[in-house]
């Protein structure tokens, strides 16, 4: 069966790459391939990897990698669609209506995701019971564009699920669906049962008690497909851990604000599903929109200014239609080196545009005059254009940025701070819930005679024997104070544990460094007034010593 | 001899090529040394300036192998077949030199009677 499966999917990869091809679409085709280059890394990765973190990690480029072969597939088949449409001869209706305009794209950002959680009291306060831990990781998907966040390790101690990053998505509508979907993945402390084949482990959930025997079972069902049509393709055949569906939401334009807001999720798991975790039932999130029309240019050119009331006041000015203003700058080199203009027209929602033939002065066509309610005030601009083509394109900017702003409603009163996602960091090595002693580092890592060395040095031993080089005019190896005794001794003497910061084993101290290659290792026994108490463990000092070694 | 750190360290230096002399199970040189970047410099006999760190030949063994290799009390060793020991622990030299694997050690020595002889032939 799983091979089956197997030579299925590679026949859909294949028959994803020809429709590709065919289409001659280079961006797409760039893209899924890709995606399904990443894909195979992921399912290598999967397969080699023994470490939880790593499959965890290596199972969510997984999915997310299929979910977006899934989305790209859908639009090939659309654009194949369209594509056979059109050759058959149905061709949409020639003339589109003047007022068929399609609305400016715009980027649409969500970040600071906070999705609260709800646990018992008697789990929460009282920490009983065993530590159950979740990776959870939140999907996001705008109309091709799917985008993850970073993972997260959930346990009972923590309040919410937090996510660090903001997703950013480019091309945007102002008809933007955003479907926002929550995946987590139980993690188990044991790890053994998800792997063991099928029979035993069936074998084992019917003898183990009543509640892990469900959990057990409920783990190794195929739980793919869990809620309406989930973003994920199940993939059945790939071993390791499963993340299930636990969450999803849908967000629009009308939830759309600069700052915190509260939106419902739909709550997909129940609590037989092994990933479950209990929801408060709700997301907050920032989500704003920037359209391009607020950010970028839509028109420009000279113009002629007539100051209201002066018939005769004409000025020359150049003009850019960018947001909801009209600036008018001095000169055309004004408007990019970021000077002042002179004055600038502001276009909303209320004002009035009409071309023609207002207080027409003789031979002075192609004006457009702009009035704006100020209060009781109504002022008026006129503005004259070089020609009729110039007179058309400014009213189709005009007309454009109505209509944008109609669509993009909220979006269109000021502009929405956007900030520049940070690059995302690599999945940081997820911290391991061990003992103190896991942290730990002895350096040297295993030269038991230097560390023995730098215990003598720690101490700074001082020995009341003749001064070293004294033996050098005896000629007596023998004499030499050997530097295995400074490092021998103490370690025998010793009876508690060190008092500086780090524990040690015993068995460290208590081995003779074997480290001298022919003369005698004279293990001269330290005089027994010597007490431990007398040396200062902990400050290193300047060396004491200048020792000698026969080599 | 002294250094000042940060700036190359020159030095007038003899090669000295000492064949270890098999003494049962082991290898021996037959010379001690003493100093190291964790030894106290002060307590040198032998160096010229006391806050060199260098490893110093401290004893010759009569008619051992570093006798006749030429090898003499208070030589500074600056290398042992190619690695430095100018900053090297005690313990460091110690194994630089006792090898198991190598019979022969080809050192650099300096003194201070070569840095004054090449001094003398320059200036006559």
């Amino acid at each position: 069966m799983q091979d089956r499966l197997h030579i299925l999917e590679d026949l859909n990869m294949l028959y994803i790459r020809q429709m590709a091809l065919s289409l001659e679409d280079t961006e797409l085709q760039r893209k899924l391939d890709h995606e399904i280059r990443m894909r195979e890394g992921a399912c290598k990765l999967l397969a080699a990897c023994s470490q939880r973190e790593q499959a965890l990690e290596a199972t969510k480029s997984l999915l997310v990698c299929n979910s977006r072969i899934l989305s790209y597939m859908g639009e090939l088949q659309r654009r194949k669609e369209a594509q056979v449409l059109g050759k058959t001869g149905q061709r949409p209706s020639e003339s589109s209506s003047p007022a068929d305009r399609s609305p400016c794209r715009g980027r649409v950002c969500i970040s600071d995701l906070r999705i609260p959680l709800m646990w018992k009291d008697t789990e929460y306060f009282k920490n009983k019971g065993d530590l159950h831990r979740w990776a959870v990781f939140l999907l996001l998907q705008l109309g091709e564009d799917i985008q993850d966040t970073e993972t997260i390790l959930v346990d009972r101690t923590l309040t919410d699920i937090s996510f660090q990053n903001s997703i950013l998505f480019t091309e945007a509508g102002p008809d933007f669906e955003l479907r926002l979907e929550l995946y987590g993945a139980y993690m188990e402390e044991e790890g053994a049962l998800a792997a063991a084949p099928k029979r035993l482990a069936t074998k084992l959930s019917s003898s183990l008690g009543r509640s892990s025997g469900k959990r057990v079972r409920a783990s190794l069902e195929n739980a793919g497909g869990s809620g309406t049509s989930p973003i994920l393709l199940p993939t059945p055949t790939m071993g390791g851990p499963r993340y299930h569906l636990l969450a999803h939401t849908t967000l629009t334009l009308a939830a759309v604000q600069d700052g915190f807001r509260t939106h419902d999720l739909t709550l997909v798991s129940h609590e037989e599903n092994p990933a479950w975790l209990p929801l408060y039932g709700s997301v907050c999130c920032r989500l704003v929109a920037q359209p391009l029309c607020l950010t970028q240019p839509t028109a420009s050119g000279s113009l002629r200014v007539q100051q209201a009331r002066e018939l005769q006041d004409w000025a020359q000015v150049y003009g850019v239609l960018k947001g909801t203003n009209l600036f008018c700058y001095r000169h055309h080199e004004d408007a990019d080196s970021g000077e002042e203009p002179l004055f600038t027209i502001e276009i909303n929602k209320e004002t009035r545009v009409r071309a023609g033939e207002l207080d027409q002065a003789a031979g002075r066509p192609f004006t457009l005059s702009i009035s704006n309610q100020y209060g009781e005030d109504k002022v008026t601009h006129t503005l004259q254009t070089e020609s009729r083509g110039a007179l058309q394109n400014w009213m189709e900017a005009l007309w454009q940025l109505f209509f944008d702003m109609s669509q993009w409603k909220q979006c269109c009163d000021e502009i929405m701070r956007i900030e520049t996602p940070a690059p995302r960091k690599p999945p940081q090595a997820l911290a391991k819930q061990g003992s103190l002693y896991h942290e730990m580092a002895i350096e040297p890592l295993d030269d038991i005679a230097a560390v023995t060395d730098i215990l003598a040095q720690r101490e700074g031993v001082r020995l009341e024997t003749p001064p070293p080089w004294l033996a050098m005019f005896t000629d007596q190896p023998a004499a030499l104070p050997n530097p295995c005794s400074p490092t021998v001794a103490p370690a025998l003497a010793r009876t508690q544990p060190l008092p500086w910061g780090r524990p040690r084993t015993f068995s460290l101290d208590a081995v003779p460094p074997d480290h001298s290659p022919g003369a005698s290792c004279l293990v001269a026994p330290l005089p027994p007034q010597r007490s431990p108490r007398s040396r200062g463990f902990c400050n290193k000092g300047p060396p004491h010593t200048w020792l000698q070694s026969p080599v | 001899m002294s250094y000042i750190p940060g700036q190359p360290v020159t030095a007038v230096v003899q090669r000295v090529e000492i064949h270890k002399l098999r003494q049962g199970e082991n290898l021996i040189l037959g010379f001690s040394i003493g100093g190291g970047i964790d030894q106290d410099p002060s307590q040198n006999p032998f160096s010229e300036d006391k806050t060199d760190k260098g490893i110093y030949v401290t004893r010759i063994s009569e008619g051992g192998p570093a006798e006749i290799a030429g090898l003499q009390i208070g030589d500074k060793i600056m290398q042992v077949n190619g690695w430095d020991m100018t900053m090297v622990t005690h313990d460091q030299a110690r194994k630089r030199l006792t090898k198991r694997s190598e019979e022969v050690v080809r050192l650099l020595v300096t003194r201070q009677s070569l840095q004054k002889a090449v001094q003398q032939s320059m200036l006559s």
